[in-house]
């Protein structure tokens, strides 16, 4: 299939799975007052950094910004997702760089999997990327260092919870062959 | 002119991500304003419809607790319909009965306000300012700054309308302040912290004013809920060190998570007070 087909299919079922299913679910364990922050986990971010290697920074700061934004229609948001969002498009490809022992060139026609990287690369580039995306749209949202303790427990733990349902996506979805676009 | 586009090439990239955060920086400014705008809410056609596929197929998994909670409100309209079945008409003409705040209040209720019903298609309660969407837009006659109850107590205020949807900021925002009094009258403002939708505060209430555990709290007519609909009830008192005054938690008495069906109330009023009130200001 071709590969633009294939991206715009994964783009569509990463967001559809964000908004009607993960965006329902509220994850809260205590409920007191000054307790617990109430968070939801975002995968979004996923197709960002599943894009193939070989894509340029033009667009995939372009992508990021129509997930962002298409994520912020849905949730109201306005632009806060979109901000993230382009923020690790920019960084993708200098922490791929520094992570990775060969030049990114030399992955002719592949994405960024736990195949061709192996778990621990793929756990340290989503892992990161994934937690500054969610510092930066859990400031934005909350707008103030009143709280900093809360803020950070936020972002804690939705990124932990995040990281589990990109776990469980690679899982589900990464096909036992090792030529995988 | 070639260095200058030597430059561009050879920042592109910088220049490309600059460019995109600011517009999402501008977006994210405008929505704090008034007058944001519709399409970059859930109010818009595309989404407003995905919410509605998505709600018929979960709707039928709450029917079951919908129906006890339309239940219960008949049973309440009917007891305060009671109330206005026995009024002795000949009787009150001629004992002369000083009229008390809360007759106004239902006299005012029932000449101004228009309830119109919708369904709830979309929910959060889990960020900074928890956005609701709604099935029915301007083509039903809703606008802009309506606000929206449920049949247990107060939801929030609509924002953004387009054909056939809405999006309602609830009061589980820390955008916006809500004017409440307690039983007695004492009015003062309720504000959500950003924490738990389980828990609201209400703000600046002198120590001399009387409360008790699970007494309860209603909007009031400064604000553009109708009055006297239910807030939520006290379950923690705490004093201000700062200015002596008390801190009142709340649980509110609409249950955020499973909300699915809420009145939009239009104040047929509105636009004449808020005309009045903006040519006062103007004047000052």
């Amino acid at each position: 299939m071709n590969i633009y087909i294939k991206n715009f299919f994964k783009f569509c079922l990463i967001v559809l799975l964000q908004v009607l299913i993960l965006n329902k679910i509220t994850l809260r364990w205590w409920a007191q007052p000054g307790g617990f922050p109430v968070f939801t986990p975002f995968v979004y971010p996923l197709f960002i950094l599943l894009l193939p290697f070989e894509t340029t920074v033009p667009v995939l700061l372009i992508l990021g910004f129509i997930t962002g934004i298409t994520i912020d229609i849905f949730m109201n948001t306005a632009g806060m997702h979109a901000f993230a969002t382009v923020l690790i498009a920019y960084l993708r490809t200098n922490v791929l760089n520094a992570l990775l022992p060969k030049n990114l060139s030399e992955y002719p026609n592949q994405s960024p999997s736990v195949k061709n990287i192996g778990w621990m690369p793929f756990l340290v580039y989503s892992g990161f990327l994934i937690l500054l995306h969610h510092a930066t749209f859990f400031t934005l949202e909350l707008w103030s260092l009143n709280n900093v303790g809360y803020l950070l427990l936020k972002i804690g733990a939705s990124a932990v919870t995040s990281m589990l349902f990109i776990i469980t996506y690679l899982l589900l979805f990464t096909r036992q062959s090792a030529s995988r676009l | 002119m070639r260095n200058f586009i030597l430059f561009v090439r050879r920042f592109f990239n910088l220049i490309l991500f600059l460019g995109l955060e600011i517009i999402c920086i501008v977006l994210i400014a405008r929505t704090n304003m008034l007058q944001g705008n519709d399409i970059m809410s859930s109010a818009n056609a595309l989404s407003g419809i995905m919410y509605q596929k998505q709600n018929d197929v979960v709707t039928y998994f709450g029917l079951r607790r919908m129906n006890d909670s339309l239940i219960n409100e008949n049973a309440r309209l009917r007891l305060s319909l009671a109330r206005y079945h026995s009024v002795d008409t000949i009787k009150d003409s001629l004992v002369h009965r000083a009229i008390k705040q809360d007759d106004s209040a239902h006299v005012v209720q029932y000449n101004d306000y228009t309830y119109r019903t919708a369904k709830v298609i979309n929910n959060s309660v889990s960020s900074g300012n928890n956005y609701i969407t709604i099935n029915r837009g301007s083509d039903d006659g809703i606008a802009k700054n309506m606000a929206v109850i449920s049949s247990t107590g107060v939801v929030g205020r609509v924002v953004h309308v387009s054909a056939h949807f809405a999006s309602v900021l609830s009061v589980l925002s820390v955008k916006q302040q809500l004017s409440a009094k307690l039983k007695d009258g004492t009015f003062s403002y309720i504000t959500w912290e950003g924490d738990s939708p389980d828990v609201m505060v209400l703000k600046d209430i002198p120590q001399q004013i009387k409360i008790r555990m699970n007494d309860s709290v209603f909007t009031t007519n400064y604000s553009f809920f109708p009055a006297d609909i239910l807030i939520g009830t006290v379950f923690k008192m705490k004093v201000n060190t700062k200015n002596n005054l008390r801190l009142l938690y709340l649980h509110p008495s609409t249950n955020f998570r499973n909300i699915q069906y809420v009145y939009v109330v239009e104040n047929k009023m509105m636009g004449e007070r808020t005309r009045l009130e903006d040519s006062v200001k103007k004047g000052k």
